[in-house]
């Protein structure tokens, strides 16, 4: 155990360096559900108001596909599982790949690490200190959720099975982080390989969902045994031990990697590179950014792809589902129509996606601030706006080239798999959603340029929009909220009535907070320090 | 016409006055030595010179124009070379060196590659896996190839080893013979002593005294510590003599320029047996500065007496000012004489 050697010291040491970096992420996960548990009896006065949305999101795979199945919805805690699941565990998930990341990676990065390990602590001890700070944060979350919804009434199994749903998730990915921490050579190729696993057990749990026949994908993937726990339903203790069990094999893989590999490099290796270069501040930009540029275009490609393939499912699904029958009968709505409003759902989605890699490439900006390369870059004869100006041309258009590789490849997929869809069409109402994704990377814009260290709110306002897009019809949002998220005042194109006006305004938005940042950045001191 | 000139430059940053009332002049053509210590202010007003802050009031002129209105044009004619440089992890120095190059309209090609070849640097490998020295010779490399007329270097050795230190210095008369001014931010006194035609020594965010190295040494005192045959009785009455201490026949003191030639006199006329003149050393000038922040010496009695004929003669100056001598004689003497060792 010695190379476990004061990795208590130093889990207490992170603990303190973190509380205030984790807090927000527990508080804002753990607390949730228990708004959400709380809402229902108001949400749903009578039960048959529970049983009305039950069948109406059973019309639209696209949201078992993206939130996984919603069958007990008669239950407040049944109705809180629908609502939080896969929320609360990709942001669970994310809270631990983070975690472990900034301890066993990014402070070799920084030098930090050279520090602690120079001291009296075995070899693995800082590994061990990030991934059980990790851990320690996801039964955090599990406890908060489980003590807050039992409190508030739910059956304590129900609301211990949710709570575990979600920090076995966290306990999960703090393993598959001690692994990537090892194989990328920076915190960064770390966080996204991570995120990647996240990823891709997201999609296949959504197609073991979807698909029928296929529960079987979910025995593949994490994300896929916290929806076998089936909280407030069937409750089952099996996977969410899988869960932990891989948990501690994973991290105990990320400890043996870590003996073969050198300090401050990956198994990855990134070897030396070209000694001359012509790139100017464009292209310059662009090649900072040219590994997540070419990993979010694969993830939308991939994206539209799956979203496709399940669109293709439809028409079997509409044949078996006797409430769409019904539909179809009273001739209240063609197939086609309900294929869009299943496509509608998912372009939105891929809009998200888009709008998450326009923050981030906008964001990056800052982080050449902070660093402090921008004073040196800013030494050459180079106005400020110059330097600005790539950056914003890289947060409008990558996400723009984004959102129209998802929008052609589900509108083809679909099409080659035999839904009733209009390519074009399905194109179009992707790149519909462009000005609501350039807002949301002209927020971020116009904080790089103005107020580096409150960027974060370019986060929030994301996360805000999504939550409030996805779930305030469901919860019977007034209009007037519902109109502040400018992903949800998109018109459906097909729509005879289609509003556009809306879109003028967020476009008007968008414009005045990218020449905001300009001006800001043109005016103000750069950081140092 | 100067390369730079500022006068009365203010700038706050939050409640912290970091520059109150700086004046700095680096004239065309010459090194100045901008001397400090971490935390006087010699990078906020560097940065103020290159556009990246803004002054709060003052006058700041950069080659004849105004570093935050000018930046372009000016920045064509000002290398930089920041205090704690700061690479792009997964670009290669080569690389960095070539961006900043394009940014300027172009490179020397031929200086870049004999820079290159002096700092034995390799320009292939990747930001994150250059040592702090290397990542300073890549922004030295970028800075010295370029076509600048003034050089602004932000303690550009941190990290550097002694030969390659010895190189920069080598870098740097050259380019002064080429005909550019350089200013030269630094808490390295040997490095400002080798290189500077003149001194600035900035304390609290004020340039608190500015000269030639020459000029400064004949502000400040020389040391001098005797051994004579004689008594000592007359030497306190020695015009310009300060810190006199005098044990059995030692005597050591400090004697401005105007009264060395006196105060020999007076030593002859005692019997000298051994004498040590030691001029005044950049440290010396320096210490009068900052003498304040030096703990008390080990050995009291001295300490004592250079204090006591300190606060005789300190009436008119300002608090901070506060001279202190300490000089390397003392310390060779003792060694020699086998005392409070």
């Amino acid at each position: 155990m010695s190379q476990l050697a004061g990795a208590g010291r130093l889990t207490r040491f992170a603990l303190r360096l973190d509380a205030w970096k984790l807090v927000p992420w527990i508080a804002i996960i753990a607390l949730f559900p228990l708004a959400s548990y709380s809402a229902y009896d108001s949400l749903f006065p009578t039960p048959r108001d529970a049983v009305v949305l039950e069948v109406s999101l059973q019309t639209n795979p696209a949201f078992t596909l993206l939130f996984g199945h919603a069958t007990n919805l008669e239950t407040a805690a049944g109705f809180t599982t629908w609502r939080i699941q896969v929320f609360g565990m990709f942001f669970t998930a994310l809270m631990a790949i983070f975690t472990v990341t900034r301890h066993a990676r990014a402070s070799e990065d920084t030098g930090q690490a050279e520090l602690v390990d120079s001291g009296a602590v075995g070899q693995h001890a800082r590994l061990a200190s990030g991934v059980l700070l990790a851990w320690a944060a996801s039964a955090a979350v599990a406890a908060l959720i489980a003590g807050t919804l039992t409190a508030a009434g739910a059956a304590p199994e129900d609301a211990l099975a949710l709570g575990g749903m979600l920090g076995g998730m966290g306990i999960a990915f703090a393993g598959v982080a001690a692994v990537t921490a090892q194989i990328g050579s920076y915190a960064r190729t770390a966080n996204a390989l991570a995120a990647a696993v996240l990823v891709a057990s997201y999609v296949l749990r959504g197609l073991g969902d979807t698909l029928e026949d296929a529960e079987w994908l979910l025995w593949t993937n994490p994300m896929g045994w916290a929806e076998l726990i089936r909280p407030a339903a069937e409750n089952n203790p099996g996977p969410l031990a899988l869960l932990a069990a891989v948990g501690i094999a994973t991290a105990a893989v990320g400890a043996r990697l870590a003996r073969r590999r050198d300090f401050g490099a990956g198994l990855l290796r990134q070897g030396t590179g070209p000694d001359r270069s012509t790139a100017g501040i464009s292209r310059h930009t662009v090649r900072l950014s040219r590994g997540p540029i070419a990993s979010w275009l694969a993830t939308s490609a991939l994206l539209g792809f799956v979203y496709g393939i399940v669109a293709g499912t439809m028409s079997g699904f509409f044949s078996e589902n006797p409430f769409v029958q019904q539909i179809l009968a009273a001739r209240a709505a063609t197939e086609e129509d309900l294929v869009f409003a299943f496509v509608q759902m998912l372009t939105f989605i891929m809009a998200i996606i888009a709008a998450v890699f326009g923050v981030q490439l906008a964001l990056r900006f800052a982080v050449e601030e902070d660093e402090r390369r921008s004073e040196w870059v800013l030494s050459a004869p180079l106005a400020r706006a110059r330097y600005l100006a790539p950056t914003v041309a890289a947060a409008l258009g990558a996400p723009t080239v984004a959102v129209a590789v998802s929008g052609t490849v589900l509108g083809t997929t679909a099409v080659a798999t035999g839904t009733r869809a209009d390519a074009w069409l399905v194109l179009l109402q992707t790149l519909a959603h462009a000005p609501a994704v350039w807002l949301a990377a002209a927020l971020a814009l116009a904080l790089v340029g103005a107020a580096p260290q409150l960027r974060w709110i370019a986060w929030l306002a994301l996360v805000y929009w999504i939550v409030l897009t996805l779930f305030g019809p469901v919860l019977k949002a007034p209009d007037w909220l519902m109109d502040t998220s400018p992903f949800h005042v998109i018109p459906r194109i097909t729509a005879d009535d289609a509003d556009w006006a809306p879109v003028v305004v967020v476009l008007a938005i968008a414009v005045v907070l990218i020449t905001a940042g300009f001006a800001a950045y043109r005016r103000r001191d750069l950081r140092t320090v | 016409m100067s390369a730079v000139s500022i006068t009365g430059l203010v700038k706050t940053f939050g409640r912290t006055r970091a520059l109150d009332g700086l004046d700095l002049e680096v004239r065309e053509g010459e090194v100045l030595g901008f001397l400090g210590p971490n935390g006087a202010g010699k990078s906020t007003t560097l940065r103020i010179l290159l556009g990246l802050l803004r002054a709060d009031s003052g006058r700041v002129e950069l080659l004849g124009g105004d570093p935050w209105r000018d930046v372009v044009a000016l920045h064509r004619r000002v290398a930089y070379v920041p205090g704690d440089v700061s690479l792009w992890p997964q670009l290669t120095g080569g690389q960095a060196i070539d961006l900043m190059g394009r940014l300027r309209g172009g490179l020397d090609e031929t200086r870049r590659a004999e820079l290159i070849d002096t700092f034995e640097l390799d320009p292939s490998k990747r930001g994150r896996t250059y040592s702090k020295g290397n990542r300073q010779k890549v922004a030295i490399v970028a800075a010295l190839s370029s076509r600048a007329e003034l050089l602004v270097l932000d303690e550009p050795t941190a990290g550097l080893d002694p030969l390659m230190e010895a190189l920069f210095r080598e870098e740097i008369r050259r380019e002064k013979a080429a005909g550019r001014s350089v200013l030269l931010s630094s808490h390295i006194l040997a490095e400002v002593e080798a290189l500077a035609d003149r001194i600035s020594i900035i304390r609290q965010g004020r340039v608190v005294e500015t000269g030639s190295l020459e000029q400064m040494r004949s502000h400040a005192r020389t040391s001098v510590a005797a051994t004579l045959h004689g008594g000592t009785d007359q030497l306190t009455s020695m015009p310009g003599v300060h810190d006199l201490s005098v044990e059995d026949h030692r005597v050591r003191f400090t004697v401005d320029a105007d009264g060395l030639g006196s105060a020999m006199n007076t030593l002859a006329t005692h019997g000298v047996t051994a004498l040590t003149v030691t001029p005044p050393s950049l440290e010396d000038l320096f210490l009068q500065h900052y003498g304040e922040r030096i703990p008390p010496s080990g050995n009291g009695a001295e300490g004592i007496a250079g204090e006591h004929t300190r606060a005789a003669d300190d009436g008119g100056r300002s608090p901070r000012r506060r001279p202190r001598h300490r000089g390397t004689p003392r310390e060779e003497e003792r060694t020699e004489d086998g005392g409070p060792q």
